[in-house]
């Protein structure tokens, strides 16, 4: 069996970002284990710009993005594997997996990074009330018809759910001559950041009707009608139907992190974010197995992405040196009031060097509120936030020294309060 | 000049046709659909029904012990998914308990023998199935009960029997037929003419039989919607039914062959053009019902909703006889348990009712068995490498969910009865029955369609004529 040092399962923005990294600390054998035709994942097909503005201080596309990253592997030699499915991952961190070049190997490794990625909410899923004809399709989908195949799936089009790859399809399908008759939010509050909706629908004229749903799909062969309803709290509301005449509904309903492989293997997931539970190392709880990026929770950017997984690659690289602190003093991180989840949700603080940083969201809409990190009745921080919304992810800093200064600290509460 | 003309390709004419095919008979099935097995036998519980519940004397009764017994012989044959899981009635009331004693005589009644039924308390049923809830307080044990997949009975049915000389006439809708010395069909694409005419239509049995004479019954849709869950969460090992009413057996909770979970049916009488719609109503009934017999359950597994329609006959048990026209035989009505009834009805019609209007002597060509289908996921590594050195193609994931590879679907598509559809492909291989639900594979799915079908990718369609999912090139060829 070949050894590696480590093998990262996913070539899209998280692996690339984690194995650069990890080779700038140290020299390493790494294996990224890609299952597409191409290094780069998502991000080869979002040919819009608004990439690389916090990485790189400039406006990219998506696929030049990625580009920066794969020739910064080709430079540094990182090996990679294309056409490669990854079947199974053990425990013991052996990784089964296939391609046509080679049939089904197994290999090892001293780490395995999970660099996974999402997928998207599906039609099925959400359980839509009727007919079950073509033309419903998720969001990413349709993009990868259109910017990869290079084919159209609709002239009139509607869209359930305005998450961001919904809402930049509106644009995209209007720019390729299509009618986007409208995108429909559950949701009294977009699920999109606000520069999309902006950017994408605003600037097009596409209406936006927040606390509706689509609650008929109508047609035999091919989608022909929608029916829309307001809903009073996720109920729709009796004879509010708007009907739409349409050949395609997108849906942009959610993302959810890809874990079968890691649920297979035995590590735990965390229900709020549908990722594993990691720590501030951003290793699972199985020893020498570590996730970023979007297999860890669902982030607004791929910039963040790669800020994430350069961490995490940094972590690796400590783990193979034999850096990391045992788990020893743990802190556990609770969402409190308000807040719908936190990554990492436990620190090893010996582990920590100046300081730690955490990724949240809320569960709902805030204006001038507070988030309070406290541990019991001690008060760590609080920050002042003017506007809180659930699609844009938060950041918190801590000091080691905040930590340090509370004695036997086992538990941090974040929470949001008036 | 056919022989037999069976008119539809679900679960019943498919056995029906494989049961033909062992003699020197010319057999052909008509469809209107794209593609086999798109109507009740697509969307049911996919249950083989131990036969605990029919009313004694009734022909459902009498079939579904048959059918039960024949399933796992024909399974084998075929290569049809089959999991010996056993069923149980589980009761909620002291009321419901009762019935399930009645239940228990019933199923002595029907044949089943004790070692087929067994009354069980709730802290034995506790033992095999640790998440019923806590209304649970008795039941009965069915270990006949099974489960397999209905559609890929059908086409595997329909593809031996094609193997064996059978003809299938896919969108062949029937339009008129004439009775002189024999049978001309006449559909929107050809005519037909045929000695013997089986009618195994379900839920458009009455219409079909009225184009021949006026019908002795009336077929209606009655429609099920059912939830599935997630492969990854195990909340039933064996069929959970509830205590049957006069409405039918009621929620089900059946755990299905490759590991989801099945939540229905309802039951509603629609018209014909909304069988297939689900509703809000419909799905907010199958929670509320699988949470009386199971508690916990993770509804946010939950991978797709469908429905389907059964054909419910106005005499209330299955039509299987010659009608007032010699030669046109009736099929029909044939709703639950036709599924486990299937094959031993078709062993019937075949000898006790063709064999009287024509002469059959068996082939000695006949070829029981369907070539196996090759199933990735269920091999070892080594048996996969052996595999890779015949084709490549079998080592390409295509389906990461279900983990299908290229070979599968490549061979899905070859196949006597094969695919031709992107849902067609999803029966077949699994292809796309994930939790992504073919988010990521229905491209690569249309390609392998495509290419092995040389055709345009835009004239691929998802389940029928019509359903084209790529309706335009935005580049020029590269």
């Amino acid at each position: 069996m070949k050894k590696y040092d480590v093998i990262i399962i996913g070539g899209g923005s998280a692996g690339l970002a984690a194995a650069l990294e990890i080779n700038k600390h140290r020299k390493s054998k790494i294996l990224i284990l890609e299952r597409d035709a191409e290094l780069g994942g998502i991000l080869l097909q979002c040919i819009h710009n608004g990439f690389g503005l916090k990485v790189f201080k400039e406006e990219l596309t998506g696929p030049e993005y990625a580009e920066r990253f794969i020739n910064e592997l080709h430079e540094k030699g990182i090996e990679y594997k294309l056409n490669s499915m990854v079947i199974k991952l053990h425990p013991n961190k052996t990784v089964e997996y296939a391609n046509v070049d080679e049939g089904f190997i197994t290999i090892g490794a001293k780490a395995v990074i999970l660099t996974m990625g999402c997928y998207e909410r599906s039609a099925g899923a959400i359980g839509l009330p009727g007919n079950r004809p073509s033309g419903v399709m998720t969001a990413g989908a349709a993009q990868k018809y259109l910017n990869i195949d290079g084919y159209l799936v609709g002239k009139n089009i509607f869209i359930l759910g305005s998450g961001d790859i919904g809402l930049i399809m509106a644009r995209r399908m209007v720019l390729e001559g299509a009618n986007v008759l409208g995108v429909a939010e559950i949701l009294p509050f977009s699920s999109g950041l606000k520069r999309n909706i902006v950017q994408c629908l605003e600037d097009y004229d596409i209406p936006l009707y927040l606390s509706h749903t689509v609650t008929e799909i109508i047609g035999k062969n091919k989608i022909e009608k929608i029916k829309l309803s307001k809903v009073d709290n996720f109920i729709p509301i009796p004879g509010t139907e708007i009907e739409f005449e349409v050949d395609t509904l997108l849906l942009s309903v959610g993302l959810i992190p890809e874990n079968g492989l890691s649920e297979v293997c035995g590590i735990k997931i965390d229900p709020r974010t549908k990722g594993p539970i990691v720590n501030e190392s951003y290793q699972t709880n199985i020893d020498g197995i570590f996730a970023c990026g979007n297999v860890l929770h669902v982030h607004d950017l791929v910039d963040f992405v790669t800020e994430e997984s350069r961490k995490a690659g940094l972590a690796v690289s400590k783990y193979l040196d034999k850096q990391l602190a045992e788990t020893k003093n743990m802190i556990e991180l609770i969402p409190g009031e308000g807040v719908a989840y936190i990554v990492p949700q436990h620190v090893n603080i010996d582990n920590i060097t100046d300081k730690v940083e955490f990724f949240l969201r809320v569960k709902k809409e805030y204006k001038d509120v507070n988030f309070v990190v406290r541990s019991g009745e001690n008060i760590i921080k609080t920050n002042k936030k003017r506007h809180l919304a659930p699609a844009e992810m938060e950041q918190i800093k801590l000091k080691l020294i905040d930590l340090e200064n509370i004695k036997d600290i086992k538990t941090i509460v974040i929470e949001v309060t008036k | 000049m056919f022989d037999v003309i069976i008119i539809g390709a679900g679960i019943i004419g498919a056995t029906i046709s494989r049961e033909l095919s062992k003699y020197n008979l010319k057999t052909v099935i008509l469809e209107k659909e794209f593609d086999v097995a798109m109507e009740a036998t697509m969307a049911n519980s996919a249950i083989v029904h131990s036969g605990h519940d029919p009313i004694p004397g009734t022909l459902k009764a009498k079939f579904n012990i048959l059918g039960n017994r024949m399933y796992k012989q024909m399974s084998k044959e075929l290569d049809i998914p089959y999991m010996e899981c056993g069923g149980m009635v589980l009761a909620t009331s002291d009321e419901e308990l009762t019935l399930v004693k009645e239940l228990y005589q019933r199923a002595l009644e029907n044949g089943l023998n004790k070692k087929e039924v067994i009354l069980l308390s709730r802290d034995k049923i506790l033992e095999l199935e640790p998440n019923i809830s806590d209304l649970v307080n008795g039941g009965l044990y069915l270990p006949t009960t099974a489960v397999t997949l209905p559609w890929e009975a059908a086409i595997a049915n329909i593809e031996n029997a094609m193997d064996n000389g059978v003809k299938l006439k896919l969108e062949n809708k029937v339009l008129k037929i004439e009775k002189k010395e024999h049978f001309i069909v006449t559909t929107n694409k050809d005519v037909y003419e045929g000695k013997v005419l089986i009618n195994a239509t379900g839920i458009h049995g009455s219409n079909i039989a009225n184009l021949v004479t006026k019908a002795s019954f009336k077929t209606r849709a009655r429609r099920g919607e059912y939830y599935v869950l997630d492969k990854d969460v195990t909340i039933a090992n064996s069929v959970l039914y509830p205590v049957p009413t006069e409405k039918g057996k009621g929620v089900i909770i059946t755990p299905q062959y490759h590991g989801n979970t099945l939540l229905g049916p309802t039951s509603e009488f629609v018209s014909f053009e909304d069988i297939s719609k689900t509703t809000a109503r419909g799905l907010e009934y199958i929670k509320n019902g699988s949470q009386k017999l199971l508690k916990n359950i993770p509804f946010h597994k939950v991978v797709r909703s469908f429905a389907g329609g059964r054909a419910t006959s106005s005499n209330e048990d299955f039509i299987i006889e010659e009608s007032a026209v010699p030669g046109f035989i009736n099929v029909c009505g044939i709703e639950s348990p036709g599924l486990t009834a299937a094959p031993a009805i078709a062993v019937y019609v075949v000898e006790e009712i063709v064999g009287k209007k024509l002469k059959m002597i068996k082939k000695d060509n006949y070829n029981p068995n369907r070539k196996p289908v090759v199933r990735t996921i269920e091999m070892t590594k080594d048996e996969l490498n052996e595999l890779y050195k015949i084709d490549k193609k079998y080592s390409k994931m295509i389906c990461r969910c279900e983990k299908v590879t290229e070979g599968e679907i490549v061979d899905s598509i070859n196949r006597n009865c094969g695919a031709r559809s992107v849902v067609g492909v999803k029966n077949r291989s699994r292809a796309g029955s994930g939790r992504c639900q073919g988010g990521f594979c229905q491209s690569e799915v249309i390609n392998i369609l495509s290419r092995e079908l040389k055709i345009d990718k835009r004239s691929v369609v998802y389940s029928k004529t019509g359903s084209e999912i790529l309706i335009e090139k935005t580049k020029g060829e590269l």
